[in-house]
């Protein structure tokens, strides 16, 4: 569990009958990094996540949490290393905010009872997202970034060392999106959890994120720290956008910004 | 926790109730304190074993509902609509159409039959709902919609073929307890206590399954055996229902729906309460649909609907929106 790794992908591939949908993918995240996974829509970043996740088998490759091999986990075990945050699931019961967090204690809770460590450890799960307050709410009465924030808590309650997370802002205003990604970076910071998101924006990639995945075509075009695999032309060749840098004075970050906003084009990559 | 003490006390205290109401009421009224020979005749012989049909398959339709319901993770899911009911029909059909022979010694032929018949309705259901490696909730209410009416339309040509049985078939499909029997109730008896503490058992991994089968799989569970287990579950509560009571509707959709409403989704609290309410609802139902127009009977799923239906609305006017629809 000290592993200085937490999660390392090597030569990972995966198919259907038509072709591959991933070639050849390798990389290793270290404890605490927080990583963007980027490409436009279907370049494979859900099915590299469900491989991470051990949802799908890989057609070759392999890989490894915390120094093990994916395969050897037994389910609990997995649970237990690594947590996942789904897109928004339409949830048609009434669940309090609370009761849907404390779903993410199911690979510790005993069956018969819920132990009041069960139960700090969800309090603690919310705490950090910043949505204690909404405990006693039904889940379906929230604004769609409360929403988020505790499905969130329900994946930080299940105490994984690895948390993987598809397109966690989508939908949500700037406010929560910043809010999300803020409570993210000080998990990978504080606790030394791993991130891995799947995130759209270059600009709140290069706020927030340690290193990037660029996937594009199932194939890994560059993983790295933000600001040596984020520029003009990986932006272009990744997402075939004409991106211009601006530079920060006060910060002297780099940001971007469409060269020509009114003409959209995809640029061939 | 003291609001759930609370419910459980007044659950056994009115399923106490309705059980000494059930027994003394009805076209002879009996004291229980002060039983004749005749009296003791017709409480143990007919209308104990008709009570604990009744509460078993109330019970056991309003489980199968509720079942149904987090599986499919949607609120008017239903054996029903499933077409679990129709497969069920059409399996005791077929067993009083033909005089088929129980395949199981013991085990009456409509219920074998009628179990036989709901497992493939949830098959064919499952089959053709099932895409890519996975379930597509609206998917699979469709087939489930598609294939019963498929199996309604057999059961309405089994009706048509049957001769001097055609009687016992609309007796069968209107529903009720008068042919209640020890014959008929200890089946009942022995399947559905274990299908109700199965389903309680493994209501954690079904909580966790409302949030879809990623975040379960993600979570440590195997979903596949778990949306199975569950499918078997509840087909064998509504064929053994189907095949003691005949059809009736609605307990399956009413009941979970208001215990959901009173007390939450969790389905360790909800399964229990559900199995609970729907027996001593059902229990209240047929007392009154034999004593209302006494000697005659009501249909008690006419009762189901009638109570029911309103109480059902009236939630629905009040529920504050924590349902998503």
């Amino acid at each position: 569990m000290n592993s200085k790794i937490a999660i390392e992908a090597r030569e990972l591939s995966f198919g259907y009958e038509n072709g591959l949908v991933l070639t050849n993918v390798s990389f290793s995240i270290g404890a605490g990094e927080l990583v963007a996974l980027i490409g436009p829509n279907g370049s494979g970043k859900t099915t590299l996540l469900k491989l991470l996740l051990g949802f799908l088998p890989p057609k070759t490759g392999q890989v490894s949490l915390c120094d093990q091999p994916l395969q050897s986990y037994a389910p609990i075990e997995r649970a237990k290393t690594i947590a996942y945050v789904s897109q928004q699931p339409w949830l048609s019961f009434p669940l309090t905010a609370f009761e849907l967090a404390s779903l993410g204690r199911y690979p510790h809770a005993s069956r018969f009872k819920f132990s009041s460590a069960d139960a700090a450890a969800v309090e603690r799960a919310l705490d950090e997202t910043g949505s204690k307050h909404l405990g006693e709410r039904s889940f379906a009465t929230l604004s769609g970034g409360e929403k988020q924030k505790v499905l969130i808590s329900r994946a930080l309650a299940q105490s994984a060392r690895i948390l993987l997370l598809d397109e966690p802002t989508l939908h949500l205003d700037l406010y929560y999106q910043l809010q999300i990604l803020a409570a993210l970076k000080k998990l990978c910071v504080e606790q030394r959890v791993t991130v891995i998101a799947v995130l759209h924006d270059v600009n709140q990639v290069l706020l927030f994120a340690d290193k990037a995945l660029l996937l594009n075509d199932g194939m890994l075009r560059a993983f790295g720290p933000v600001v040596e695999v984020i520029n003009e032309n990986s932006i272009r060749d990744l997402l075939g956008v004409d991106m211009k840098a601006i530079e920060d004075a006060e910060t002297g970050g780099r940001y971007y910004l469409p060269r020509d906003p009114f003409r959209i084009r995809r640029q061939p990559s | 926790m003291n609001r759930q003490r609370w419910s459980c006390l007044l659950i056994a205290f009115t399923l106490f109730i309705s059980f000494f109401l059930a027994l003394s009421i009805g076209p002879v009224r009996i004291s229980l304190f002060d039983m004749s020979a005749t009296d003791k005749v017709i409480l143990f012989n007919l209308r104990l074993p008709r009570i604990l049909s009744a509460f078993f398959v109330g019970g056991g339709l309003a489980l199968a509902g509720a079942i149904f319901q987090g599986l499919f993770r949607n609120p008017i899911a239903d054996s029903y609509l499933l077409g679990v009911s129709s497969g069920a029909s059409l399996g005791a059909a077929a067993a009083i159409v033909f005089r088929l022979a129980s395949p199981l010694a013991n085990f009456a032929a409509v219920s074998c039959f009628a179990f036989i018949g709901s497992l493939v309705a949830l098959a064919l259901v499952f089959y053709f709902g099932h895409h890519d490696g996975g379930f597509s909730i609206f998917r699979l209410l469709l087939s489930g919609l598609g294939v019963g009416l498929f199996l309604s339309s057999l059961v309405a040509i089994f009706m048509l073929m049957a001769g001097e049985e055609l009687k016992a078939l609309i007796f069968f499909f209107l529903g009720g307890f008068s042919s209640s029997s020890w014959d008929t109730t200890w089946v009942s008896l022995a399947c559905i206590p274990l299908a109700v503490v199965a389903a309680c058992y493994f209501a954690p991994e079904l909580n966790v399954l409302l949030l879809g089968e990623e975040t379960a799989e993600s979570s440590g569970i195997r979903t596949g055996r778990i949306q199975l287990l569950y499918a078997i579950l509840a087909a064998l509560l509504t064929s053994i229902s189907v095949s003691v009571a005949g059809l009736i509707g609605f307990i399956g959709l009413i009941v979970p729906h208001m215990i959901r409403l009173v007390f939450g989704a969790d389905h360790r609290t909800l399964f229990p309460l559900t199995f609970f309410c729907g027996g001593i609802f059902l229990i209240l139902c047929d007392t009154a649909a034999r004593t209302v127009i006494a000697p005659a009977e009501l249909p008690v799923g006419v009762v189901t609907s009638l109570l029911g239906v309103p109480i059902f609305l009236y939630l629905i006017r009040k529920e504050s929106g924590d349902y998503n629809w």
